[in-house]
């Protein structure tokens, strides 16, 4: 910086005038004014927590971290963090960081499944993954080999396991614990939009009148887009109205002008009678010219099950669940329909007392009439809704049903731009796909999506759910960009990109994260390796995964920062580079990619995930992975070898390794390191260049790095996949000098309305004809079948189809009939309370980093069970007092809470599950949406009884 | 000349820093050599008890401070312009809600020094966020976002976004941490353990992350043509 004090002068006088005034200012003229305050040297980086995704200043000195403030050029949060992201500064020193790689062993330094941890070098490390995943592989193919990867994955990490995962072992038993938070979204918007992403960016709050939130506690869960609607509802108090759809009241219902407290599981009533308001009693609101352009109706068969075990699978037989347990996991094969969902089933020939044998594929659907669809929502009248749905049962039926027609009745109302959020309430369901589609049925009708201001937005829980697990494709059933292993064409194009042979990519997939965890029960998975995540502490029914993991057969590896449970119940522990160790980018829920440099260095002997899968890479030739032939689809179908001439066609031979194929090839190493690059100037980079720490890798060797830029490769490698495809990625270099860009980023210019033809360049391509408002683009599930609500008619010609059989719905979007469903278990006389989990403002997930912080640790130190004053009482519950709190699969104490920030009504409680002394997810219950296979941490039925 | 020799002292440490970095951390390398296994599980992390059963667990116990607003107890802040913790027992004061936030009773400046209370700083009465245009039909930015532009306006009135002061503040229970944290505070001011400095032209400092001409966006880059393994696959057949 070269400045000379007159310039100095001049530009802090033009900055301070036009703060005065609140004109914009450059934030380059802007800073050179104020270059202040020595020794520190600042960068942007983003946010390590939740999928709000804001950017964050960050100060070093010394080689540490000493200071966070909110980023004032960064769109997303300009200028404010929350405490969990001005507390970033000391995630990553909590005094047990793991500093070594940790192995079980025996008093000869022999691995041994039942010994304690002893440090080792990471040669021994990766010496002792190498054999075991080698041995997992020619035992049960590549699918024995399997991977819990993270909506936490950097985009290159993700990239880099995907690759080696799908590229290099031919499996897709990978999956991230993005499953569990957003899978349901996910396949709603398939469903959908034929593509994933929300239309919206965050710039809706500040430009509608309404904010309905739908399960979502945004207030703790995304504090800083719920101080832009706390903004935006101040600067307008009487025009604009914040609803709070919620099972209790938490502080999102604070600032509400109407909170409405539902039964669990009846927020697909309440969507279907707003439908209803609208298609019945006001037609006049339906857009008739957008939804004859932009829609057509579908639906789907109801009896789909809910995601647990079916009554064939390995463990259910060899009786691995308690008889209690199987109280409700019977459900999956067959449930009497109740009184509460039959009205909701009529319409599918379904009446109270019948059997519903749960034998559909979820994922199925066909198209219909709008009368059919119109005939699906008969059931939801006000009676009928308020009936099943009203949550507290200390509320009056008038006043609940007055809320619920004011609802409707914001959203109808002409003129008055909606926007509805949600999260896991609505996605961690086992209907939670239906629900997510029933979101947008609302948003349809009236016109009221994919406009400013206007639309419902899937919130994404985690900070790169969106931006790895969803866009890179870290899913079992996923490429990048949308793309799907299912699709021979889309592998192909993979394949060729990745200079792997043809026919390398295995086409069998399915393993979701319950599943890989229920492989591993199964003893199918024989090796598995925890990337970012942890699941042995985040899973439901975690009991069971647990016992697999220690007693059986099999060999599990955790990569983390912190010992956490994951990392206990291991037997190799490595140590990770945390975020602001290494180069990273995410992306959030807004669809913004945001990257970030190396800050310091890392920890110890730790290394970044990238590293450690490229370093792992190094171990497997050819002649390992993919000159074998192999057992896929659980040991049912055959996969063959690769030809050896296909092989040789490429230029490789049996002893390349994956790294010379997947990280260390020609491409990549034209990505020079360069510190001429003003990107790169000045910042460390371990990974490429190795640093002064000296740290000993992998060969035994003092690990001096790649020589080239591996995550300017991977980036640009896998944002090769999305530009040009409607997800396009701007270029590397340009992310480092700008606040994030919300994709697709076509000429340097980023869209803020996806679908919308005004601000999206794909949907003005597709409407140039047309001259259409809108274009619903996504090419996936695209031609679907006719019928009506009961099934597939073959011949049947539906009104806005040319003829029978596949209808092609070019660039429409799909309104579904889905009706309300029980979930599989209720409470009863004798587990007679809902347990509910989930989040605090103050804790991250498990809390392994944000317990190790003093001002999160000492905000919230436990978790507590959230209950209602007079369900205490009544059971000799005091306030303060520990409670156990019991399902059919496990119990754990808590605290009672009968007036903190979370307020049941009487019947359910609450309880978070940062804490590992609380170990909620032993009570919680695994069932999963059957479409997405999300896990439904909302609903289960415990007692509750003193401690 | 106080500002200009700040600005020296600046670069010069930057260059230090830039030179010098991690020298300091240098470990020796580490070695094969066998150790007896002697970390149990139970030993590791946050619960030091059984994993396998509950019996023997329990959290561990929350202990707010039980003091008074007013006082005039301080918690330092964690570094410097942290968000200050809350010293005082919260109890009856929560929730806030529209219309009602007592914390502002007492925090406002216009009250704080009179109530022995930190005054709400004046960060939380700038406005950050710039208002884009939409009349309704056409919606276009104020700021030029591939510029880093901002639009920074101090007010009078404490801003919407930072209504709900929970966000950022919290009680703090007393007790044992559950693990030390290694996190060193440093200061460039005097008083930045128990005042907010962020304010006038601090707010935009060193917000240029990448330094002069290297820092702005160009044609060059949008085409990104130096990229061999980036340009679209969707072209390409």
């Amino acid at each position: 910086m070269s400045l000379s004090r007159r310039e100095f002068l001049k530009s802090s006088a033009a900055a301070s005038a036009a703060a005065a005034i609140g004109m914009s200012v450059p934030a380059e003229l802007e800073a050179a004014a104020n270059k202040a305050e020595g020794g520190w040297r600042w960068d942007k980086a983003a946010c390590r927590f939740c999928g709000t995704g804001c950017g964050i200043m960050m100060a070093t000195k010394n080689g540490k971290i000493v200071a966070v403030k909110g980023d004032p050029a960064a769109p997303v949060n300009r200028g404010l963090n929350c405490i969990k992201g001005y507390f970033n500064a000391k995630i990553m020193y909590g005094a047990d960081r793991l500093t070594r790689p940790l192995l079980r062993m025996d008093a000869n330094g022999k691995f041994d499944k039942k010994g304690k941890f002893a440090p080792v070098s990471w040669k021994v490390a990766f010496d002792i993954m190498e054999e075991k995943a080698k041995a997992a592989f020619n035992e049960k193919g590549p699918e024995g080999v399997a991977v819990f990867a993270s909506g936490q994955h950097t985009v290159m990490e993700g990239y880099a396991a995907q690759k080696m995962m799908k590229g290099g072992f031919r499996s897709n038993a990978i999956d991230p614990n993005a499953r569990h938070c957003m899978a349901s979204a996910v396949v709603g918007f398939y469903q959908t939009f034929g593509i994933d992403e929300p239309s919206g960016c965050y710039d809706d709050i500040e430009l509608t009148d309404t904010i309905v939130s739908w399960g979502s506690n945004m207030a703790e869960m995304h504090p800083i887009l719920w101080s832009r609607v706390t903004d935006r509802k101040l600067s307008d108090p009487e025009r604009v109205k914040v609803i709070n759809m919620s099972t209790y009241t938490h502080r999102t219902s604070d600032l509400a002008d109407t909170e409405i407290i539902f039964s669990p599981n009846t927020d697909t009533a309440l969507w279907n009678y707003i439908a209803r308001e609208i298609v019945f009693n006001n037609p006049e609101s339906i857009d008739w010219d957008f939804v004859n352009k932009h829609m057509v109706f579908a639906a789907a068969s109801p009896n789909i099950g809910y995601g647990m075990r079916k009554s064939n699978e390995k463990s259910i037989k060899e009786g691995k669940y308690t008889a209690l347990e199987m109280e409700t996991i019977s459900k999956e094969m067959k449930t009497i329909v109740s009184e509460k969902e039959a009205p909701a089933l009529a319409p599918y020939g379904y009446k109270a007392g019948d059997e519903m044998i749960h034998n559909q594929p979820g994922l199925k659907h066909w198209l219909i009439e709008f009368e059919e669809y119109k005939k699906s929502l008969e059931p939801y009248t006000l009676e009928y809704t308020a009936k099943i749905s009203k949550g507290d049962p200390d509320e009056s039926i008038e006043s609940f049903k007055a809320k619920l027609q004011e609802l409707a009745d914001l959203y109808i109302e002409k003129g008055r731009k909606v926007v509805s959020f949600w999260t896991m309430g609505m996605n961690q369901h086992t209907r939670g796909t239906w629900t997510n589609t029933l979101a947008y049925n609302v948003h349809f009708l009236l016109n009221k999506q994919a406009n400013p201001g206007e639309g419902a937005f899937s919130l994404t829980g985690q900070p790169s759910a969106c931006g790895t697990a969803r866009e890179v494709g870290t899913f079992t059933h996923r490429l990048p960009a949308d793309m799907m292993v299912k699709n021979p064409k889309h592998r192909a194009l993979v394949e060729k990109k990745w200079q792997v042979p043809a026919g390398t990519i295995n086409g069998q997939m399915g393993q979701h994260i319950m599943r890989i965890h229920r492989d591993i029960e199964d003893g199918h998975v024989k090796f598995a390796w925890v990337n970012v995540c942890n699941p042995y502490q985040d899973s439901a029914s975690a009991s069971h995964w647990i016992k697999a993991a220690r007693e059986m057969d099999n060999f599990i590896v955790t990569s983390d920062g912190y010992p956490g449970i994951s990392a206990k119940v291991s037997d190799l522990i490595l140590p990770s580079a945390m975020l602001y160790e290494k180069w990273g980018a995410y992306g959030n829920a807004e669809r913004r990619t945001q990257h970030w440099r190396q800050q310091v260095l890392p920890v110890g002997d730790s290394m970044s995930d990238t590293w450690q899968w490229v370093e792992f890479s190094k171990r497997f030739t050819v002649k390992d992975l993919w000159m074998k032939d192999v057992k896929v689809g659980w040991g049912k179908k055959d996969m063959k070898a690769v030809p050896l001439d296909k092989i040789k066609a490429m230029g490789y031979n049996e002893n390349t390794t994956m790294y010379e194929i997947l990280f260390a090839n020609d491409r990549a190493k034209s990505y020079k390191i360069d510190m001429n690059d003003p990107v790169q100037a000045g910042y460390d980079n371990s990974e490429c260049s190795g640093d002064s720490r000296g740290v000993v890798g992998s060969d035994g060797e003092v690990f001096t790095g790649y020589g080239f830029f591996i995550h300017k490769y991977l980036f640009e490698e896998y944002a090769a996949f999305t530009r040009g495809h409607g997800h396009d990625l701007a270029p590397f270099d340009i992310y480092h000098k700008v606040r994030g860009l919300k994709w697709p980023v076509v000429d340097g210019k980023e869209t803020q309305w996806r679908f919308n033809a005004k601000y999206d360049p794909y949907a003005a391509k597709a409407t140039k004809e047309t001259g259409n408002s809108h274009a619903f683009y996504g090419g996936f599930l695209k031609k679907r079948p006719q019928g009506d609500l009961n099934g597939i008619k073959k011949d049947m010609q539906l009104s806005y189809a040319d003829k029978p059989g596949k209808h092609y719905l070019k660039n429409k979007a799909k309104i579904f009939a889905r009706p309300y469903m029980d979930p599989p278990e209720m409470p009863d006389a004798n587990y007679d309370t809902w347990l509910c989990t989930g989040r605090v403002l103050e804790h991250w997930h498990s809390g392994t980093m944000t317990m190790r912080v003093p001002e999160l640790y000492r905000a919230v130190p436990e978790a507590l069970c959230y209950m209602h004053p007079q369900d205490a009482k009544d059971k000799d519950l005091k306030q303060g007092g520990l409670c156990w709190v019991e399902s059919r699969r496990g119990r754990v104490k808590a605290r009672v809470e009968t007036r903190g920030r979370n307020r049941p009504a009487r019947g359910l409680v609450f309880v978070p599950w940062f804490d590992e002394k609380v170990f909620i997810n032993k009570v919680c219950l695994d069932a999963t949406c059957p479409l997405s296979k999300q896990t439904d941490y909302k609903k289960c039925a415990v007692k509750i009884y003193k401690a | 000349m106080k500002t200009m020799s700040k600005i020296t002292i600046g670069l010069v440490a930057a260059a230090l820093l830039i030179v010098g970095c991690g020298e300091g951390s240098k470990a020796a390398p580490s070695t094969n050599a066998k150790v007896a296994p002697t970390i149990t599980e139970a030993s590791l992390g946050l619960r030091k008890t059984d994993l396998y059963s509950e019996d023997g667990t329990s959290a561990a116990k929350t202990e707010y401070r039980t003091a008074t607003c007013g006082s005039n107890i301080k918690i330092k802040r964690a570094f410097q312009d942290a968000p200050p913790m809350i010293p005082h027992d919260v109890e009856g004061m929560l929730p806030i809600k529209i219309g009602d936030n007592q914390c502002t009773s007492c925090h406002l400046p216009e009250f704080a020094a009179s109530m022995g209370a930190t005054a709400i700083p004046v960060s939380h009465f700038t406005n950050f966020r710039p208002t884009h245009n939409y009349d309704g039909k056409v919606f276009t930015k104020s700021i030029d976002n591939m510029k880093n532009e901002m639009a920074i306006k101090e007010t009078t009135h404490l801003q919407g976004a930072r209504f709900n002061c929970t966000q950022c503040h919290s009680p703090q229970s007393q007790g044992n941490l559950a693990v030390e944290n290694t996190f060193e505070a440093t200061y460039t001011r005097a008083d930045g353990a128990n005042k907010s400095g962020w304010s006038g032209t601090a707010l935009t400092d060193q917000l240029d992350t990448i330094k002069g001409d290297g820092g702005k966006v160009t044609d060059a880059d949008i085409a990104n043509k130096n990229s061999v393994v980036g340009s679209s696959i969707w072209t390409q057949h």
